[in-house]
């Protein structure tokens, strides 16, 4: 529960997220559920020759199961805030 | 399960009828959007056809032959979004990527055809084409809520472990994979389940990782207590 709660907490902040298949999507993340399903809005697909069917796409819904990476804003991530919740979330807290 | 996309050609009802879907499962119908043109990587449209979606996957079937259709399960749906601009696209669509074999070089386009029937299993992207454009919100936001209703089936498992892992469930996944090979390859005679002596079956599975350098702990630990077998 710990990354779904994070991530709730970058709602609105602009990630990228890169799938399993290669394809890296950039935007504003609008949602994430509890499967960390991540609904990004204002996207644009970073490797734009690539992908040239993504370009027309504005908002786009994307599985958690496929999603390798999330590229975080720096100024999105509280290391001490991080540490303090995965030291609870490992004493099962 | 079938990942990625299929044929689809169970039917129930008069005319074109209505897919059957596996209610004994707790598979429901959410939606049923008539007029939709389907769109299978970069091969032309095929239409007419009515879009089903259930609780569990996508299905679109033809009005006017009653043979043809396809689904593919939520759980392969990596991706979708709605497609407005229309030098991507002729029509606004909603876009899909969808998980299919693992077949790198041969998962693109035309690839996918062979002797001029369309591999379905090596569809990557699909398009559905409703005739009025005013539903591709609708259709997005059921897309949205029936991908939740479709978590990985080991979800619940795998939550506690997906991101963050100690040093022993590394070595666990290290060692996975190659370990039951070596089983078989080092020790024919010690078939596991078999009874070579020992009445306790956990027995010849705990020598052979014993006996491993990777488990040099797990050695350590077994000398210590005075039970080592080697």
């Amino acid at each position: 529960m710990l990354f779904f709660s994070y991530f709730k907490d970058l709602v609105g902040r602009e990630v990228t997220v890169e799938l399993k298949n290669d394809l890296a999507i950039r935007g504003t993340l609008h949602s994430v559920d509890q499967y960390l399903n991540i609904k990004l809005e204002n996207t644009r697909v970073v490797d734009q020759d690539k992908y040239p069917h993504m370009l027309s796409v504005r908002n786009c819904f994307i599985r958690g199961s496929v999603v390798r990476y999330v590229q975080l804003p720096p100024e999105g991530v509280d290391i001490e805030l991080l540490h303090d919740a995965t030291r609870r979330e490992a004493r099962g807290g | 399960m079938v990942v990625g996309l299929r044929n689809f050609t169970e039917r129930v009802g008069d005319g074109a009828g209505q897919p059957v879907l596996d209610a004994d499962n707790g598979e429901e119908l959410m939606h049923v959007e008539p007029g939709v043109a389907i769109v299978f990587g970069s091969h032309p449209p095929e239409s007419p056809g009515t879009l089903f979606i259930s609780t569990k996957q996508v299905i679109w079937l033809s009005d006017v032959d009653r043979a043809k259709g396809y689904a593919v399960d939520f759980l392969s749906v990596s991706l979708h979004a709605i497609s407005r601009d229309p030098e991507a696209y002729p029509s606004p669509c909603i876009y899909t990527q969808i998980e299919a074999e693992e077949d790198e070089a041969h998962s693109e386009g035309s690839d996918s055809e062979c002797d001029g029937t369309l591999d379905l299993s090596k569809i990557t992207e699909m398009r559905l084409i409703p005739s009025d454009p005013s539903q591709l919100e609708t259709l997005f936001e059921i897309f949205c809520g029936c991908a939740e209703l479709n978590p990985e089936p080991n979800d619940e498992e795998e939550e506690e472990h997906n991101w963050i892992f100690s040093a022993d469930q590394m070595e666990d996944d290290a060692t996975g994979e190659e370990n039951s090979e070596w089983h078989f390859a080092n020790n024919p005679s010690h078939p596991i389940g078999q009874s070579n002596g020992h009445h306790d079956l956990a027995q010849p599975m705990l020598e052979l990782q014993i006996s491993d350098e990777r488990f040099e702990d797990a050695e350590e630990m077994e000398r210590n207590s005075g039970s080592g077998h080697n």
